[in-house]
């Protein structure tokens, strides 16, 4: 009676194990090409990350537009995309999958250059008689390109720099905003009221948790490396990092330590939201992008802003103008059957000056090609020029690619955590920690 | 051998292999039905667990991102998530801290509350009512409102904590308060046990108590005597329960660590885990972490071995002790 | 105090241990419903907070104002306009509802088979199921995801968490074989006996018999995917046509813009139809959850 029920029993985990050796060889996404006729009607998918009313009309306005010119090409955009998602789609390819992608960090960039995730960009540049180097600023070409697979182009750019309330200047008897760290400093303990066991008002929140005060935007106006020709990182050896986080650490301290002002920070207000503690009045000044001033406009906030460079090092006062510079990335995904296709809209994204100054003016970013940032055309606000004067600056740096996204970027994110917070009290070997943790997990990728 | 022939042996032999054919296809039609019967289910057990299994353990000896194919690097992953990866160990024991803490917490107030409700004549209804209904909340929901709650600056408790003139912790957002803030949540969902518990405790035969009161016995010593012995299966399941959900606790801290660190996607910071300092970090975020979201299929897997090791360790160690009672009346 | 000893057999003066014992009854009453009251005020005290932010400004509700002024009766409108708010609504339903009847119908012979059915490796099968119970999804996730998404382009929908319960779910099977060993053996041989093969007896006889325990489990998968939160990040998260309630609830927070008291009043719709629900169905549920406890 056994044996048979014995003999079933082996058959079903022979088969199972039959099925699980067929199928872990299947893995791999299913491989597009870029043999489609470029003239015929097709409809490609777009993803995008921009999900606010008036970003998703800019970003349509520029698809009919590129619509209008290219009435065989029809685009169909799906908005609110984060990168989990993207990097989901990208693994499952399908039906589904988008066919151009865009994406609001850097950082995966590497990721998916190195896998061929994104196709080459080099082949469709030239076919389209298009330098790079001649059409697009340093600074976004380096962030969009990896080990020299150009996989992605810049989408329009972000700029960073110092947003300051006039108001609360004038009431502390400061005349102009502050052009190095000694000047920063010094206006934020003037203007910083504690009230009780809080504060009514702070004159600037170094929190590494706070909005946009990370230490790549702040570590940017030391000149860092990150890494060295090697692709090892340099966050123990080279001094921009270490000056940064221990200017951080000293200014956090001079405004009244970590715990108090964290807890301010726990009440504070969404960072896109009304009551974004700048737009209230309750941050005197702030390190953000250049969307900002058009979400101030756009808002019930009584707060008269400027807008200045963000400071630099005392010791690299002349350098005062520049910023940190990152953007939106968009690139071609591998596993699209119409890349020629894409390849036109993506181009026409990327390239075509006016419609990279109409969006770049209806979105308020900053514009990403050479041509379009000397364009007349570009709005002529006072703030926002300032951002594009700061996305020109020759010394702007960007946060390079690395082939697992943005761990190391986290891993100096994470020391900062324990360092404003006390955990971490000896900051350079902090730093050596984190350098070999960055180097580990690199090898451990590669 | 030789078989003596007597008369009327050939119509008796006759019958015994036609019983015999009968019972053979008695006994297969019987197996046909088992195997019909059990098909939905040996179907699953091989697509969505034995070949998931093995898929995990061969993966976690490739480096695979998911997009090329995986190529092996034996125990280089292994070596990784056991050497150098910074957020394994803590994990490892926030999740056995939470094991051991949350199931305690949870069987000892579930009781606590059961012989309340119990002792309240009048408006037990009522009191049952109001602490299960907190149980039915939807995890998500929880963790926000319980974030929103404790939120340190502005949050409902600390300003009453600060009318009274007690320094309120930072909960959620400090890394000593965290886990303790997460226990407070599970705690508020421990109407399932208290039902449960009453029920049982409510089985107990009164004359038990009558008799070993008149022996003299306290309170104390009832319970220990009469009432614990009587609770011991339910407490088993209550443990083998409340272990489960434990090991693959993942959506409160994940929920709680995003926001309460404010974070949002697509902005400048890295996604955090286990805010506030890698506190509320369990094994199964780390398995998201790494898969979906760091491109390391690989250590993911690692991680989900380590995982599947635990759980059936826990899961021998429990079958044991409850041998018994887990194979139920055998037939 | 008055040093009286009370000798329970011996005692002396009536009157005296009748009042010690009787004021020695009021404080311990006292003192249990005090204690019962101040918890259940603990218990409903998230609640109460949760709603009456949901109904605060956006501005008050990040002061430390308890009471909000004026009531925002409309955030609980805006949250529901929402754009996707009753896509969520819908999915999780379906989820839930598919699930619960996939999870029943499969799992039931399945129990049948393990209670009744004498076999070789009926004890193998029960320790598979109850390893299976303890296995954290984590564990298989990585092949599973990769299987729905390179293999048959599924991500982006619910299918992948609906399709396995067709094959059974090793807790509910474990549970309703459990129930079905309380079934006296008397009736199963009188079915037996009329004729019945072993499905007939399984729906004539038994599932009738279980009755409880079968809307007990099947509330239980029914809470299972209605709270599901990993499931629909896995797969749905990349089409918010898919999304299911906790999905999306999550992610309204952290979305551009949001403050808390729409975080509050989204935390209140979605909590709301469960609880009211619990309000009207309070025995079918309590029993449920006792009669799985005591009999599991």
């Amino acid at each position: 009676m056994t044996h048979r029920l014995i003999r079933r029993r082996v058959a079903g985990t022979a088969v199972t194990a039959a099925l699980a050796l067929a199928l872990t060889s299947c893995f791999g996404s299913s491989k597009g090409g870029a043999s489609d006729n470029p003239d015929a009607d097709v409809t490609i998918t777009f993803w995008h990350g921009w999900s606010a009313p008036s970003e998703v009309k800019a970003i349509q306005a520029t698809i009919d537009a590129f619509e209008k010119a290219n009435p065989n090409i029809h685009v169909k955009a799906v908005g609110n995309i984060t990168d989990d998602k993207i990097n989901q789609a990208l693994r499952a390819g399908g039906p589904s999958a988008p066919d151009v992608v865009s994406s609001f960090t850097t950082d995966n960039v590497g990721e998916f250059c190195n896998s061929h995730a994104f196709v080459d960009l080099a082949p469709f540049l030239s076919k389209s008689g298009i330098d790079p180097e001649k059409t697009f600023p340093g600074p976004q070409l380096s962030y969009t390109q990896y080990n020299g697979n150009q996989c992605a182009l810049p989408l329009l750019s972000d700029a960073y720099g110092l947003y300051y309330n006039k108001d609360a200047f004038k009431a502390a008897g400061i005349s102009a905003p502050p052009k190095t760290m000694s000047e920063l400093d010094a206006d934020a303990v003037k203007l910083t009221k504690a009230s009780g066991d809080g504060y009514s008002q702070i004159g600037f929140m170094p929190d590494y948790h706070f909005y946009e005060s990370t230490i790549t935007h702040f570590g940017a106006q030391w000149a860092p490396t990150y890494f060295d020709a090697e692709g090892k990182s340099t966050v123990a050896t080279d001094p921009a990092i270490n000056s940064a986080m221990a200017w951080q650490k000293s200014l956090l301290d001079q405004l009244g330590g970590y715990d108090k002002l964290d807890k301010f920070r726990t009440s504070a207000g969404e960072e896109f939201s009304n009551n974004n503690a700048f737009m209230t009045g309750q941050v005197a000044m702030m390190i953000d992008g250049e969307w900002r001033a058009g979400m101030i406009d756009d808002s019930n906030s009584k707060v008269d802003y400027g807008v200045a460079p963000f400071p630099v090092p005392d010791d690299q006062a002349a350098q005062y103008g520049k910023g940190y510079i990152t953007g939106t990335i968009v690139g071609i995904a591998s596993t699209s059957e119409k890349q020629n296709a894409a390849w036109e809209f993506v181009k026409y994204l990327t390239t075509d000056t006016d419609a990279v100054v109409n969006f770049a003016n209806a979105i308020h970013n900053v514009p990403s090609t050479i041509a379009a940032l000397a364009s007349p055309r570009v709005s002529q606000d006072p703030n926002f020029q300032q951002f594009i004067k700061i996305a020109s600056d020759p010394n702007s740096t960007t946060t390079p690619a690395s082939p697992n996204g943005g761990d190391y970027q986290l891993v100096l994110q994470n020391l900062g955590y324990d360092y404003q917070s006390g955990k971490q009290t000896d900051l350079q070997s902090g730093l050596d920690d984190a350098a070999h943790q960055i180097d580990t997990n690199l090898a451990q990728v590669q | 051998m030789t078989v003596t022939a007597t008369p009327g042996s050939t119509s008796r032999s006759t019958a015994r292999s036609a019983r015999k054919a009968r019972q053979r296809r008695l006994r297969r039609r019987e197996r046909l039905t088992t195997l019909a019967f059990l098909s939905p289910w040996l179907l699953g057990t091989g697509l969505f667990f034995l070949y998931p299994l093995a898929t995990t353990a061969y993966l976690s000896f490739t480096r695979y991102d998911g997009f090329l194919s995986p190529t092996w690097n034996g125990l280089d992953n292994w070596r990784f998530v056991f050497q150098d990866y910074p957020f394994f160990w803590p994990a490892m024991r926030n999740t056995l801290w939470f094991v051991v803490v949350l199931v305690t917490l949870r069987i000892i107030a579930g009781l606590a509350l059961g012989m309340l409700v119990i002792h309240v004549k009048r408006g037990s209804t009522t009191l049952r009512t109001v602490f299960y209904a907190p149980f039915l909340a939807p995890p998500v929901a929880a963790t926000l409102a319980f974030v929103f709650l404790l939120n340190p600056g502005t949050g409902p408790v600390n300003t009453i904590l600060g009318h009274i003139g007690v320094t309120a912790p930072s909960w959620f957002n400090d890394p000593s308060w965290s886990k303790p803030a997460l226990s407070l949540l599970a705690l508020w969902g421990v109407g399932d046990l208290m039902v449960i518990f009453m029920a049982a405790l409510l089985d107990v035969p009164r004359e038990l108590y009558e008799a070993s009161a008149l022996d003299g016995a306290g309170a104390v010593n009832r319970f220990r005597h009469v009432t614990l012995p009587h609770l011991r299966p339910i407490l088993l399941f209550a443990v083998i329960t409340g272990v489960i959900a434990t090991m693959q606790y993942y959506t409160e801290p994940i929920v709680a660590g995003q926001v309460a660190s404010g974070q949002i996607a697509g902005s400048g910071n890295q996604f955090e885990p286990g805010y506030p300092g890698g506190s509320t970090l369990t094994l199964p975020q780390l398995v998201y972490n790494l898969g979906f979201q760091r491109f390391n299929i690989g250590a993911a897997c690692v991680i989900a071995m380590v995982l599947f090791v635990l759980s059936m360790v826990f899961a021998a160690f429990l079958m044991r002790r409850g041998s018994g009672f887990l194979a139920g009346e055998d037939l | 105090m008055a040093t009286v000893t009370v000798q329970p057999e011996t005692p002396t003066a009536p009157s005296q241990t009748h009042d010690v014992y009787r004021r020695r009854r009021i404080l311990e009453w006292v003192a249990v419903h005090s204690l019962a009251v101040g918890l259940a005020l603990l218990f409903v005290l998230p609640f109460v907070f949760i709603a009456l932010t949901a109904l605060m400004s956006d501005q008050q509700s990040l002061t430390r104002d308890l009471w909000p002024q004026p009531f925002a009766w409309h955030n609980l409108v805006d949250v529901w306009h929402t754009p996707g708010f009753p896509t969520w609504w819908r999915n999780t339903l379906v989820y839930a509802v598919a699930g619960t009847a996939l999870t029943l119908l499969s799992s039931l012979p399945v129990a049948y088979a393990l209670a009744y059915f004498r076999f070789r490796g009926r004890n193998v099968a029960m320790m598979v199921v109850i390893a299976t119970m303890m296995l954290p999804p984590q564990v298989s996730i990585i092949p599973l995801y990769l299987v729905w998404a390179q293999d048959f382009h599924l991500t982006g929908t619910l299918w992948p968490l609906i399709i396995p319960l067709a094959f059974g779910d090793a807790f509910t099977i474990f549970l309703l074989r459990q129930f079905m060993l309380t079934v006296p053996r008397a009736y199963l041989e009188a079915a037996k006996i009329d004729g019945c093969g072993d499905f007939r007896t399984m729906v004539r006889v038994v599932i009738p018999m279980i009755k409880p325990a079968i809307a007990a489990v099947g509330l239980f998968q029914f809470f299972y995917c209605w709270n599901d939160y990993f499931g629909p990040q896995i797969y749905a998260s990349e089409n918010p046509g898919a999304w299911t309630l906790s999905y999306g609830l999550q992610s309204f927070k952290s979305a551009h813009h949001t403050d808390w008291n729409l975080t509050m009043a989204a935390t209140v719709l979605v909590m709301a139809p469960v609880i009211i629900l619990f309000f009207f169905a309070q025995k079918a549920f309590i029993e449920g959850v006792t009669l799985t406890g005591v009999k599991g």
